[in-house]
């Protein structure tokens, strides 16, 4: 019990003392999780409403596509990115493995499904009878999608909430695609793993406790926007 | 402004909707009445290019509105508004203003106008959300009048309200509608509200249109049993055309001859049709000029809105709407005897099929 109380110990005093090394780590989680985050809603939530709104064949097929994709195990998802960034890869050119870029493309692959299909399930959710108000009152179809994606935010933010909370707590593909390098790819995650496996639990604990720190703090003004559009009942 | 004819709707229900002819001239007020799943809100649908029929042609403000590239136009030249309001999560304001924003326009003056129309300008800035459903229903009536549309569909748009607010609501919106000029078509099963508005009443059942032409002809001269029956009239009693003298039809009904003043011929079965409001009660037989007099006995006195309904067994059933006074003054309980009247005039007749 003793090495765990002097490890907290040790890792309240490496975050108080501002270790430019942890900050930085710190920092390229946020970004590259924060980018993925942001660069899946783009894509998902058009994509999820085209879905949920439009008819065509196979969509339930589709949709159950897109609800498996939810779990997928960000190793798989690393390991396609790696094979596709790797220089005998068909993005080799890019030389982006083994780069923040590279990384924020394995993390968008893993948020994309969450962000669609739950875009997909709110969407759907809309009642019929709403859709067709807006769109008697003039609206476009794309209009309208935009309307009900404006009311249905709630549930939109809770997505966005959802798919941060994978990509920060995410190891397995950042680990393949970023490689864990000290000064350009090591992430929260990554580092906890590999301070672990050295036996430097305060360092990991640390990181640790930072990581639980990024998340609450991104949740937290997540959470204030969403709850500031709630109507007190 | 509406022309349709020959519409066809299926559903997988079997339910269809099948109208042959309609039309509503501009500002025009178009009621369509009926029972519940008659197809009201599928017709207003079908009016908001919001379903599809399988056959049959629509043209809005001479423009085919089965089109689709003709849609999202004619949307915008009019306003619907449901039985629900629809608001979003967000101010009055920005919910009125809505339709004005899909346009592309931005025009506070329509907006606060619009308020102001239905009485709801010192709730520009709350949330919709919080609104009462009398004040949600306002903010959805100034939301469809902000673009000042020049057709205006309405679908139960009071269903869920109390008398009082509905008949707040319904004076204001007469008032507007008058205003505006705006052809309106009403779908609703409050009559009385429909009465209020329309010039023009049609009567929807099972997907037809029975009747349509103007409401005190179709309250008094119902065309068929379906719509007599919706529209209020209790008493409809099989019978049969026996003798005519001019338009004087006697009419065997129930064993006894009733007299009403009808186009139907000798020979012809019938149902005999009486509005409640129609027939007089009275301790002794009537004597100033009813041609139908029938002495009877109270089978059962209910109360029926304001009023009391009293049904009477004279041989055959008639149902009677009397006053709380004439109940007390009466004394009309079951068994008790009295005397039942009404004008010739004042019964219906409708050629029956046999």
């Amino acid at each position: 019990m003793e090495f765990i109380f002097e490890g907290f110990r040790k890792a309240v005093h490496i975050i108080l003392s501002g270790n430019a090394e942890v900050l930085s780590i710190a920092r390229l989680s946020l970004t590259v999780s924060l980018s993925a985050t942001a660069l899946a809603v783009l894509a998902g939530v058009p994509l999820g409403a085209w879905i949920a709104v439009k008819r065509f064949p196979f969509k339930k097929l589709l949709i159950a596509l897109v609800n498996t994709g939810m779990g997928l195990p960000p190793v798989v998802a690393g390991l396609v990115v790696m094979l596709f960034l790797a220089r005998s890869g068909p993005l080799g050119f890019l030389n982006w493995l083994y780069t923040p870029k590279g990384m924020i493309i394995a993390q968008f692959i893993i948020a994309l499904p969450i962000i669609t299909a739950l875009s997909i399930s709110a969407m759907q959710n809309v009642d019929p009878k709403f859709y067709n108000q807006i769109l008697a009152l003039g609206a476009s179809e794309r209009q309208v999608v935009w309307v009900c994606l404006k009311e249905i935010r709630l549930t939109m933010v809770a997505a966005v909430i959802a798919g941060f909370g994978r990509l920060v707590a995410e190891v397995g593909a950042v680990m393949i695609v970023g490689g864990n390098i000290r000064h350009q790819t090591r992430m929260l995650t990554t580092a906890t793993v590999m301070e672990t496996q050295m036996g430097n639990f305060d360092m990991a604990i640390a990181i640790g406790l930072l990581l639980l720190a990024v998340g609450f703090a991104v949740n937290l003004a997540l959470t204030l926007i969403q709850q500031n559009k709630v109507v007190a009942r | 402004m509406i022309k349709l004819s020959g519409l066809r709707l299926s559903f997988g229900t079997g339910f269809s909707l099948a109208v042959d002819s309609l039309k509503i001239r501009e500002g025009e007020v178009y009621a369509v009445i009926g029972p519940n799943g008659a197809g009201k809100t599928t017709l207003l649908n079908a009016m908001a290019m919001l379903n599809a029929p399988s056959a049959g042609s629509l043209t809005i403000m001479g423009r085919d509105a089965l089109a689709p590239a003709n849609r999202l136009l004619l949307r915008r030249a009019m306003s619907v508004v449901f039985s629900q309001p629809y608001l979003t999560n967000d101010t009055v304001f920005n919910n009125v203003a809505l339709p004005l924003k899909l346009r592309g326009r931005a025009d506070a003056a329509a907006v606060a106008q619009a308020l102001e129309l239905f009485r709801i300008s010192h709730l520009r800035d709350r949330n919709a959300k919080t609104l009462s459903q009398g004040e949600s229903h306002r903010a959805a009536l100034a939301r469809a009048f902000v673009t000042r549309p020049r057709l205006l569909l309405l679908d139960e748009p009071f269903g869920s309200l109390d008398e009082r607010v509905k008949d707040a609501i319904t004076r204001d919106l007469r008032r507007v509608v008058k205003e505006s000029g705006a052809a309106v078509v009403l779908v609703t099963q409050d009559q009385a509200g429909a009465l209020t508005l329309c010039d023009t009443l049609a009567v929807l059942v099972n997907g037809r249109i029975l009747q349509q032409g103007e409401p005190q002809e179709i309250f008094s001269r119902p065309a068929c049993k379906e719509v007599a029956d919706f529209v209020g009239v209790e008493t409809i009693l099989p019978g049969k055309v026996i003798s005519k003298a001019e338009n004087l039809c006697a009419v065997e009904a129930g064993g006894h001859t009733l007299m009403a003043v009808s186009a139907c011929e000798a020979g012809d079965s019938v149902f005999f049709c009486l509005r409640p409001e129609d027939i007089s009660v009275s301790p002794g037989p009537e004597a100033g000029g009813r041609r139908n007099n029938f002495k009877c006995k109270v089978a059962s006195v209910a109360p029926w809105g304001l009023e009391y309904k009293v049904e009477l067994d004279c041989g055959f059933t008639l149902q009677a709407a009397v006053t709380k006074q004439l109940v007390d003054g009466l004394g009309l309980k079951p068994g008790a005897q009295v005397y039942a009247s009404f004008k010739a005039v004042a019964a219906h007749l409708i050629k029956r099929n046999l």
